[in-house]
Order: C-alpha cells, then structure tokens, then sequence
C-alpha cells in the first residue's frame, strides 16, 4: 500500500520534474510556494543568479502588469489572464528575432493562492515577426514587379543563373558573376550587412525562405541599396522569372532601394495601414491599444473606444458589386479620418467595420462619434453606379477601473453598436444614452458647422 | 583500537565533507558509501547521462534512483540547472572546483542550496554535489 503510494508519488515528481512547461504556485504577495523546474529555469533568464523567490519581484522590470492583474482581480477566483506575453528580452539583431517572449496563464485558486504556467514562445514570436515581414515585403514587390532583380543560386550557393538585365544594370561581366558566391561580386561598401550569404541561405534553408533585412550595397557603378530575398528553389518554381539554364538551389532576389529613409517610412505605412481605406490596420490598432491601456492604467487617464460598422453594407454589395463596396468603403473612411484627425487613432478592424481609440471620456467619444455619424450621413458618396447615400451605427465604451483590459472595452463597445443596430440604425448608443437620456442627441450639443 | 577507529572517522569525516571531499577520493567510493554521504551526489558521464545518484539527493528530490539513472539529467530531472551557470560551465570548462548559491525546485519547493561542481580532466565523470 506504502510502496504503491511512494512509487505513484516517485512518479508524478518525475512528471513535475520533465515538464516541459513552468509551472508556478504562489500567495497573492508574489511568493512561491511550489514551482517546477522548468519555471525556475526561465525565471533564471528572466534574473540570472537570483535568489529571490517572489514572482512578482522577478517579473517587476519586465512584465510589471502581472501583480497589477492578480492583485486587482476581484472574483474569488477563475482566471486571472490567459497567455499573456511577457516581453523578457528585446531582440539584438535586425528583425529582432532572438527576442525572449514568455506567455503567461495566470489562474486565481483562492483568496490565498494563485497559480501560473510559463510557456517560452521566442520561436513562434520570432516566426510571426518574420511572416509579417514577408507579407509587406512581398506586396511592395508585387507593387513595383518591375523593380527587382533574380539571380539563381546552386544548392552551394554559386550563381548558376542570371538575367541579362541584370548584368546591363550593372556592368559586371558575365563571367565575373556565374560560379560566384553573391557576396563576392558586390564591390566596395557592402559590409554593413550583417550576415553574410552562407548565413542566409543556412535560415533560408530551415524556413524555406528568408529576408535579409540589412542594407547590402551590391552596384560598384552607382552604390544602390537592396534587400536581399532568398526562397528555396523547387523545381519548377517561378520558372518565368529565371534563366533557362538554373539547377535546384535558390532563387535570389535583390530588391534594389532608392533611399532608405523613405523606403522605411513606406514599409511603416504597409505594415500599420490597411490597403484600401489607407487607416489603421487591426494589427496596427491591436499594438497601439495595448499601449494606451498602459498609459491610461498608469496615469489615471480616460480611454474611450468608438466601434462603427457600416449600415446594411451588403446590400450595397449585393445592389452594386464589390467595386463600389469599395469605393464607399474608402468614403467613409476618409470621412472619419477627416472628422478624427490627430484626436485618435481610427483602424479599419473588419470588412466594414471600424474603430476609434481616443483618450477621452465616454462623453467626448459620443460627441466625436456622432460627428461621423452625422457626415457620414449628410455625404453623397461618389460611385461609379453614382451617387449613394449610406449612414453608420456607433458603439461608444469607457475603459473603467474594474475592465483593465483591452478585451472588455472592446466587448462593451461592441455591444452598444448591437444595441444601435437594433435600436433603428444610424444612431450612437453608449451608456450614457441608456442610463440617463435615452434620447440623448449629441448633434444638438455638439454641431458647430 | 577503539580510538584509533574513531580518529580514523574523525579525519574521514573532515576530508569527505561537502566542500573538502576531492573529486578523486568521491569517484573512488563504493555506492553504499556514497549512499551514506550527507549531501547530495549527483555523477554524470560526459554525455550528461546520470551514473550516480545517492539516496541523500534520492531523498532531497523525492525520486527514486531508477527513474534518474541512465537519463540525461540537465534536460529530463534538472532543467532548472540547465543554463550558463551550471549544465554549460560542465560543457565550457576543463576543469572545475567551485561552490555556488543556487536555488533549487527540490519536491517542488524553492530551496536555497550550496551547489559544489567537481570536474577533473583526469577523470571521465563529472560530480554535482548538494547540500541543503
């Protein structure tokens, strides 16, 4: 019975023990009571050499919202977040890819006692980085598919390929080119890369592609700047784009730059701007309401979030196609851009719907809201089937003391833009407009033109 | 007879604690005397598979010496040492005598400890020795 015991005992600490995931008990101060192995080997990352056994101590510099979260969560228990990320180092390297990122779960047991697993997701944060990267990188290359040059590579990383224009352009001899490595032709100036082709063509090789996101003079002639994009070549890949000749390897793609402060400041817009309307992205939106959130939790400040969505958008869809969809689409979200401008941050968030981050009160974001709502409604929208008459409904919310987080201003914001939708359409509703006026019409207050 | 034996214990005991026990001497003890050493004694091969585990750490850990020996310790039972402070130094450095404060997750519970790492070119295995 005893030795039953003591070998089920002997066993689940080898479970505890090889887990593959930090597991961490502590007491609502931050001290650990239980931890495991794998926890502790990441809190030794977080604070090397530390003898400290409090989590909210080591996480203090970098994920300092874990006491803020677990100390102002009011339910006597559930949970307190889930895979929060804990940004532990910054990257080094261009890209950052080496940077630390934990993910936190945090669960409340009781008044007495919390509970936590850490999960190192470096790689996959490293690997979505890289994707984002190569999603703005291939469509500012689908932009100007004019603009770039192809070499082809051999599984040693010789050219074995190379397009005629590309010699013309730069004045290399064909010879001075073919059986070379990439790097040897470049002429002065071409060190500021930071790896050279081996190390490229090493990660191209693990993820199929890679973008060399350093700068690399390759032109002897006139110095031009490129990007360097190498993709594993399988055969019968874009044989359009390569001389006849080319043997499996890697396709080589020099993206050449024509100044670098402005290609940086037009990668930022690709990256942060939705493609059609020119607003915000989500991702953009994601990114800087986080930063908000921090900054109002901080200082005590008013953040208010307005959600709009366009009124019965798919039958103008339906009615007049995708185009003029588009085109309204576009109106309307140069009509809220002009009406916001600098007071906040307006993204695109979904097909036809929109968002406003403001730091402001729910009154002033009703007010703001109900500007659009009325240009929106006074504007005769230009399309190619002709003028169109649409209207918007609006969903204000305020970040409140017990929200704390991103999610719920988006939930409350969201329901009182169903409650618009069902109320009538074309109108802002909020809480203010139940709990006290409910025929509350900011345009009366607010419309000064 | 009686006195010589227990001075012969006495400077047993002050050559084979924790922090003066030489790494030739603890590789040469039979397991039974391992076993009765009172701190934990942990031997690795160069491949960092356990080869010795006394029943103090057996006991410190809560795990049996079958589950540890013959698996690779750093990866599978102390991943909290499996860093530059402790699994690399065996990998980096030729030779190592050195003590240092650690905290280790022994039956899941944080405790502070005194880390010994022996390392010895002229002797294949390595020692982690641990004392609570």
């Amino acid at each position: 019975m005893t030795e039953d015991a003591d070998a089920q005992l002997a066993s689940l600490m080898q479970f505890l023990y090889s887990c593959p995931i930090g597991l961490i008990d502590f007491d609502p101060n931050g001290e650990i009571g239980l931890i495991n192995p794998k926890a502790m080997q990441m809190m030794q990352t977080v604070a090397p050499a530390t003898l400290c056994m409090n989590v909210f101590t080591l996480f203090e510099h970098c994920g300092p919202e874990l006491r803020n979260l677990a100390q102002t969560f009011a339910p006597r228990r559930g949970t307190v977040c889930e895979q929060k990320r804990i940004f532990v180092h910054g990257g080094h390297g261009p890209g950052q890819s080496d940077a630390t990122v934990f993910e936190c779960t945090m669960l409340k047991l009781s008044d007495a006692r919390y509970l936590a697993t850490l999960t190192d997701v470096s790689r996959q944060v490293a690997q979505e980085l890289q994707l984002k990267q190569a999603e703005v990188w291939f469509s500012s290359l689908v932009e100007c598919a004019d603009d770039f040059d192809v070499l082809s590579l051999d599984a040693s990383g010789r050219v074995d390929g190379v397009s005629d224009a590309y010699l013309e352009k730069t004045g290399l001899p064909r010879e001075g080119v073919i059986g070379n490595f990439p790097d040897s032709f470049p002429t002065e100036g071409a060190g500021e890369s930071g790896g050279g082709i081996a190390g490229i063509l090493d990660q191209a090789r693990r993820d199929g592609w890679h973008l060399d996101e350093s700068w690399h003079q390759t032109m002897g002639k006139d110095g031009r700047w490129c990007q360097r994009l190498v993709v594993v070549r399988h055969v019968g890949d874009i044989d359009a784009l390569l001389p006849p000749d080319a043997s499996t390897g890697y396709v080589l793609v020099l993206r050449p730059m024509s100044g670098r402060r402005f290609d940086v400041a037009r990668l930022r817009h690709m990256l942060q701007n939705d493609f059609l309307t020119g607003a915000y992205n989500r991702a953009y939106f994601y990114e800087a309401a986080e930063r908000d959130l921090k900054q109002a939790t901080r200082r005590d400040t008013a953040l208010s979030l307005i959600m709009l969505d366009i009124d019965r958008f798919k039958t103008i869809n339906d009615t007049h196609g995708h185009g003029v969809g588009d085109e309204v689409l576009k109106a309307i979200a140069s009509i809220c851009q002009a009406t916001v401008q600098k007071q906040g941050i307006f993204a695109r968030l979904g097909g036809e719907e929109f968002g406003v981050l403001m730091m402001v009160d729910l009154e002033t974001s009703c007010h703001m809201a109900e500007r659009m709502r009325q240009a929106i409604a006074d504007t005769a929208i230009a399309t190619a089937s002709g003028a169109i008459h649409v209207t918007a409904s609006f969903g204000c919310s305020q970040l409140t003391v017990a929200m704390r987080s991103l999610h719920s201003l988006l939930n409350d914001a969201d329901a009182e833009l169903y409650k618009a939708k069902r109320e009538g359409r074309n109108r802002v509703s909020s809480k203010l407009s139940t709990s006290n006026q409910p025929n509350l019409q900011p345009v009366q207050l607010m419309d000064r033109s | 007879m009686l006195s010589e034996k227990s001075f012969d214990g006495a400077a047993q005991g002050a050559s084979s604690g924790f922090a003066a026990i030489s790494i030739q001497r603890l590789d040469a003890l039979r397991s039974d005397e391992m076993d009765a050493l009172p701190f934990g004694v942990v031997g690795l091969d160069a491949a960092g598979l356990v080869e010795v585990y006394n029943s103090t750490e057996s006991k410190l850990a809560g795990i049996p010496q079958s589950i540890v020996i013959g698996w690779e310790y750093f990866a599978e039972t102390a991943q909290c040492m499996n860093n530059f402070m402790v699994a690399q130094r065996f990998e980096d450095e030729a030779e190592i005598d050195d003590i240092i404060n650690y905290v280790l997750t022994l039956r899941m519970r944080p405790t502070p400890v005194r880390l010994r790492l022996l390392k010895s070119a002229s002797i294949s295995r390595r020692y982690l020795l641990i004392e609570r």
